[in-house]
């Protein structure tokens, strides 16, 4: 891993169009602000990574699964 | 298996699922014939397939704020035009939604994306019960 010391105020780039500033540190906190080209998301990566476990999880149910949902959608018709 | 000659409207990731970073076509594939769910199928991969559903009939008070930058991602001109859909995991038990991480799509632009709505406090499973 690289590691680099900055200080508030200042940046990283990573590539041509991303751009990582510290705002603040306060103790063990830190404020970071990016900047990103649109189609490069951010994420903190505790949320990402359980979004990428419930998409997985979601991904392609089995036909008994697509059943059990169905069935329920249609008993509320009643 | 969905047969790409059912002409369908591809719909195209603005930003890959997280997760499925190779898979940015998909089309949506009715299940049910009020339009409560639908099958979000890649056309890469017919096998990859996500039970969608408007979250409306399920989470009647769902409101989900949408951020300036998913517009532009999207190409959004009209948020009329904006279809949102809770991605469902489907379990013979028990069947959640992910209200964290809906699937905004343009109508228009036939764009979409995962949208996270960091900090609005939605769950990533969300028990599902049936439609009101």
């Amino acid at each position: 891993m690289l590691v680099l010391t900055r200080r508030a105020g200042e940046s990283v780039m990573i590539g041509n169009d991303v751009i990582i500033t510290v705002l603040e540190a306060r103790g063990d906190v830190i404020r970071l602000g990016i900047q990103a080209p649109r189609d490069v998301q951010v994420h903190r990566e505790e949320v990402f990574r359980e979004l990428q476990a419930a998409n997985r999880e979601a991904a392609s149910p089995t036909e008994d699964a697509v059943r059990a949902v169905t069935e329920m959608l249609q008993t509320s018709e009643e | 298996m969905i047969d790409p000659s059912l002409g369908l409207p591809t719909i195209s990731m603005a930003v890959p699922m997280p997760g499925f970073p190779a898979h940015r076509e998909f089309v949506l594939v009715r299940l049910n014939e009020d339009g409560l769910l639908y099958a979000f199928t890649s056309i890469q991969d017919p096998e990859l397939r996500f039970l969608v559903a408007p979250p409306e009939p399920f989470f009647p008070d769902y409101a989900p704020e949408i951020e300036n930058e998913v517009f532009s991602a999207l190409n959004t001109r009209d948020t009329d035009r904006l279809l949102l859909l809770t991605v469902i995991t489907a379990g013979v038990e028990e069947t959640t939604a992910n209200l964290l991480a809906p699937i905004v799509v343009d109508r228009d632009s036939m764009r979409a994306m995962q949208v996270v709505l960091s900090g609005s406090g939605y769950p990533v499973r969300a028990i599902m019960h049936r439609a009101y």
